[in-house]
C-alpha cells in the first residue's frame, strides 16, 4: 500500500458472461492514480472505462485483480461504508426522481452525509441557481449532467469520479465544468474522469491512461503521449488524385515520419512543417492532382490513439 | 441503525413523488371510490334470487338439506359447526338451520328473512298437504349483509395490494431501470434504510385511502363499523406489511418496468378473481379452496369483514393478522437476499 496513490489497481479483470458468451470489459488492467491529481481516462466506446471506474466506485465488482482505493478495499464492509463517505459519484446516465426539483434531490443527497456542503453551494458550483426549482423531468440534458455532477460534490469527497461528465454539455458549460474540477484539485482532490473529448483530456488532466479493449496501451501526461509520436504536427490532405501516388510516394517526402488514411485524405505526421509543406504542394502540382482540402495542426491525443491502434478514438473525429 | 434523519428524507422524497403525480393519486383514491359507487348502485335492487339457506353440518342435518333441496327457491349450503355463526353475520346466508329439532336462525333486518323462514318451514312440513310445521325461531341481528357491505372491506383490502404492487413493485424497478438505485447505493445511505423509507412512505399513503373507503360507505351507504378502528388500523397495517413485503419480492430482479409489470398481472389476476374482493370466494369448487385460503388477500378480506361488519376483537383475528405478517416478512427476507441494486 502506497500513501501517495488514491487508487491503485493490480491486475484488474471484468469478463460479462451470458451463456456462451464471454465479454472481457477489462483485461488485466494496472493503475495508479495518485493522490491529488486528475486523472483521465480515454478510449473509444466498449473500452472498459465505465466497467473499470464502476470497480472502483465498488459498484461492480472484479472478476480478478486487485483495487485499492484511499487505501481501503470493497471487500471488507467497514471500509466500503467509510469509503461510500469519502468518495463522490457521477454516473454516465443517471435519472433522478422526476417529480422533485433540483434542491430537493440535492437535500436528499445531502442528509445522506454527516457532512459537506451547503445545497445553495453545491448548485451554485455547476451553475444551476436559475434551474434550483425546477423539477429533474423538465431539465435538459446537459442541466441534468450538472446535476449529477452536484450530488457528487454535496458532500466534501476526497475522490470524484466522473464518468463522462461533460457529454452533452455546451461548450461554455463544459468550461464551466472544467474549472468545478480545476477548484477541486486545487482544494487538495484526486479525480479519476473518463472522457471522449481529447481538447478535454489534455486541457483538463494531469495524466491520462488510453484504453482499448479492456487494456492499457498507453499512459502519461498528454503533452508526454503527443510528444512520445515522432514529429509534432500532422497535415492532412484531402484530394481526390492521391491513391493514384499511393501512400509510399507521401511518405517519401522530407521531414514526414508518418503516413495513415486513405480513399483520397491523407494524414502525415510530420516533424519540420516548414520543410514538409513546400515538397508536398511541390508533388502535388508535378503530378497535377487537384487539391480539395489541406490543414495542418499540432499533434493531438487523437494522433497517439491513431498511432497505436490505427483506429479513430471517435467515429465522429476529433474535436 | 436506521437513522431518522434519512429515513425521513427518503420517505419524503417518495412520498413527494407520488403527491406531484396527479394520475398516480386519482388511481389511488379517486378509483375505489368510483369502483365503491359504480358497483354498490349496481347491485342495490337484488332480483328474485333463489334465497341461500345454510344448514349445520350434523348426522341428523343431513335430512334437512334433502328436504330443503327440494324446494327450488332455496339454495342450500351445509356449512361446518364453527362458521354457521359467521355465514349468517356476514350475510352469506339468510337464515341458518342447526341442531336436532332444528332452530332456524334469522337476522330479522334482511328482507328475504321471513321469506326463508316461510320457506323452509314449508319445506319440512311432515308431508305436502300439511300445515307447516312450526319451527322454533331466534333473531338475530346481523348489520352488513347487503352486497355494499360486503365490497367496502374488500376494496380496502384491494388497495392495499394496489400500493405493494405499483408503489413499491412498479417504482423501485422504475428507479432501478433509471440507473438512479445504483447512484443511491454508492452514498453512505443504508441500504436497509432505504427500503424501511420506501416502506414507510407507502404506509402513510395507504391509511388515507382506507380512512376514506370506510367513511365514504359509511356516510353514504350506510355501511356499518361495528369493530374497533384501532383493530382495523392493525388489519391494515399487517396488510400492507404483506402486500409491500410482495411488491418488494416481485421487484428484487426485473431491469424494466415491462419486467415487472409481467409479475404484477401473474399475482394481481388471481387475487382480483379469487381473493373476495367483489364476490364471494367460499363457493368456488373445494379444489380450489386451499389456494384461495392461502392468497393473502383473501385472510385480509376476511378478516376485514370480520371486524368491520362483525366487530371481532383482536385476538379473533390473531389467525390472519400473523398469517399476513408472517406472508410479508417471509416475502421481505426472500426478496433482501436476491435483491438487485444495479
Ligand atoms: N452488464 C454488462 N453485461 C455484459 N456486458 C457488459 C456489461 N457492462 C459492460 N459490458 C461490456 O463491456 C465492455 C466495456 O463496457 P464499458 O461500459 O466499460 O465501456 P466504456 O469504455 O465505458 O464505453 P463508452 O465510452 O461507450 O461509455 C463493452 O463491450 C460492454 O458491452
Ligand atoms: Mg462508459
Amino acid at each position: 500500500m502506497n500513501d501517495a496513490l488514491a487508487i491503485e489497481l493490480r491486475g484488474l479483470r471484468k469478463e460479462f458472461r451470458r451463456g456462451a458468451l464471454v465479454t472481457r470489459a477489462v483485461d488485466g488492467l494496472d493503475l495508479d492514480v495518485r493522490r491529488g491529481e486528475v486523472f483521465g481516462l480515454l478510449g473509444p466506446n466498449g473500452a472498459g472505462k465505465t466497467t473499470t471506474v464502476e470497480i472502483c466506485e465498488g459498484l461492480q465488482t472484479p472478476t480478478a485483480g486487485e483495487v485499492l482505493v484511499l487505501g481501503r478495499r470493497y471487500s471488507v464492509r467497514a471500509e466500503a461504508l467509510e469509503l461510500r463517505r469519502r468518495i463522490g459519484v457521477s454516473l454516465q446516465e443517471t435519472r433522478f426522481f422526476e417529480k422533485s426539483t433540483v434542491r430537493e434531490i440535492l437535500e436528499l443527497f445531502r442528509s445522506f452525509y454527516p457532512a459537506g456542503r451547503s445545497v445553495a453551494e453545491a448548485i451554485a458550483i455547476v451553475a444551476l441557481e436559475e434551474k434550483a426549482d425546477t423539477r429533474s423531468v423538465h431539465l435538459s440534458g446537459g442541466q441534468l449532467q450538472r446535476l449529477a455532477v452536484a450530488t457528487a460534490l454535496v458532500s466534501t469527497p476526497e475522490l470524484l469520479f466522473l464518468d463522462e461528465p461533460t457529454t452533452g454539455l455546451d461548450p461554455q458549460s463544459r468550461r464551466q465544468l472544467w474549472e468545478v474540477v480545476r477548484e477541486f484539485r486545487a482544494g487538495g482532490g484526486t479525480v479519476l474522469l473518463t472522457t471522449h473529448y481529447m481538447e478535454e483530456a489534455e486541457q483538463l488532466c494531469d495524466r491520462v491512461a488510453i484504453i482499448d479493449h479492456g487494456r492499457r496501451i498507453a499512459l502519461g501526461t498528454p503533452r508526454d503521449l503527443v510528444a512520445s509520436i515522432e514529429g509534432a504536427h500532422v497535415v492532412e490532405v484531402v484530394a481526390a488524385g492521391l491513391d493514384r501516388l499511393g501512400a509510399a510516394r507521401l511518405a517519401g517526402l522530407p521531414a514526414v515520419t508518418k503516413v495513415s488514411g486513405g480513399d483520397g485524405a491523407f494524414a502525415l505526421t510530420v516533424s519540420l512543417p516548414h520543410v514538409a509543406m513546400p515538397a508536398l504542394l511541390d508533388l502535388l502540382q508535378r503530378e497535377r492532382v487537384e487539391l480539395t482540402g489541406l490543414k495542418t495542426r499540432h499533434t493531438s491525443l487523437e494522433d497517439v490513439f491513431v498511432n497505436l491502434t490505427g483506429r479513430h478514438l471517435r467515429d465522429e473525429g476529433t474535436t | 441503525m436506521l437513522r431518522p434523519g434519512i429515513v425521513y428524507r427518503i420517505a419524503l422524497t417518495s412520498f413527494r413523488e407520488f403527491l406531484r403525480t396527479p394520475e398516480a393519486i386519482f388511481w389511488t383514491y379517486g378509483f375505489p371510490l368510483l369502483m365503491a359507487v359504480v358497483l354498490g348502485l349496481a347491485f342495490r335492487e337484488s332480483q328474485p334470487q333463489p334465497i341461500q339457506v345454510g344448514v349445520e353440518r350434523t348426522a341428523g342435518g343431513a335430512a334437512w338439506v334433502a328436504a330443503l333441496r327440494a324446494n327450488p327457491r332455496l339454495a342450500v349450503r351445509e356449512v361446518a359447526p364453527e362458521e354457521a355463526e359467521r355465514m349468517l353475520s356476514r350475510g352469506r346466508v339468510a337464515a341458518l338451520l342447526r341442531g336436532d329439532p332444528p332452530v332456524v336462525r334469522l337476522d330479522p333486518t334482511r328482507p328475504d328473512a321471513e321469506l326463508a323462514r316461510m320457506h323452509i318451514e314449508r319445506s319440512l312440513a311432515p308431508a305436502p298437504d300439511s300445515a307447516p310445521r312450526g319451527l322454533e325461531v331466534t333473531e338475530q341481528t346481523a348489520p352488513g349483509s347487503r352486497y355494499i357491505d360486503f365490497l367496502i372491506p374488500g376494496l380496502i383490502g384491494l388497495n392495499l395490494l394496489g400500493a405493494g404492487m405499483w408503489g413499491i413493485g412498479y417504482n423501485l424497478v422504475d428507479m432501478r431501470s433509471k440507473r438512479l438505485l445504483r447512484r443511491l447505493v454508492v452514498t453512505p445511505m443504508g441500504r436497509g434504510e432505504f427500503l424501511v423509507a420506501l416502506l414507510c412512505s407507502r404506509l402513510v399513503l395507504v391509511f388515507p385511502d382506507a380512512v376514506l373507503l370506510t367513511l365514504f360507505g359509511h356516510f353514504v351507504f350506510g355501511v356499518p363499523v361495528v369493530g374497533s378502528p384501532l383493530t382495523m388500523l392493525a388489519l391494515i397495517l399487517a396488510g400492507a406489511v404483506a402486500f409491500s413485503g410482495l411488491g418488494l419480492l416481485i421487484a428484487s430482479r426485473p431491469q424494466t418496468t415491462e419486467g415487472v409489470s409481467g409479475w404484477m398481472n401473474l399475482i394481481l389476476l388471481p387475487m382480483w378473481l379469487l381473493g373476495g374482493s367483489f364476490f364471494d370466494n367460499g363457493s368456488f369448487p373445494a379444489w380450489l379452496q386451499p389456494l384461495i385460503r392461502a392468497l393473502p388477500l383473501t385472510q385480509c378480506n376476511d378478516a376485514m369483514r370480520d371486524v368491520m361488519l362483525g366487530g371481532a376483537a383482536p385476538w379473533a383475528i390473531a389467525g390472519p393478522l400473523l398469517y399476513l405478517l408472517g406472508f410479508g416478512a417471509a416475502c421481505l427476507m426472500l426478496a433482501v437476499r436476491i435483491f438487485r441494486w444495479s
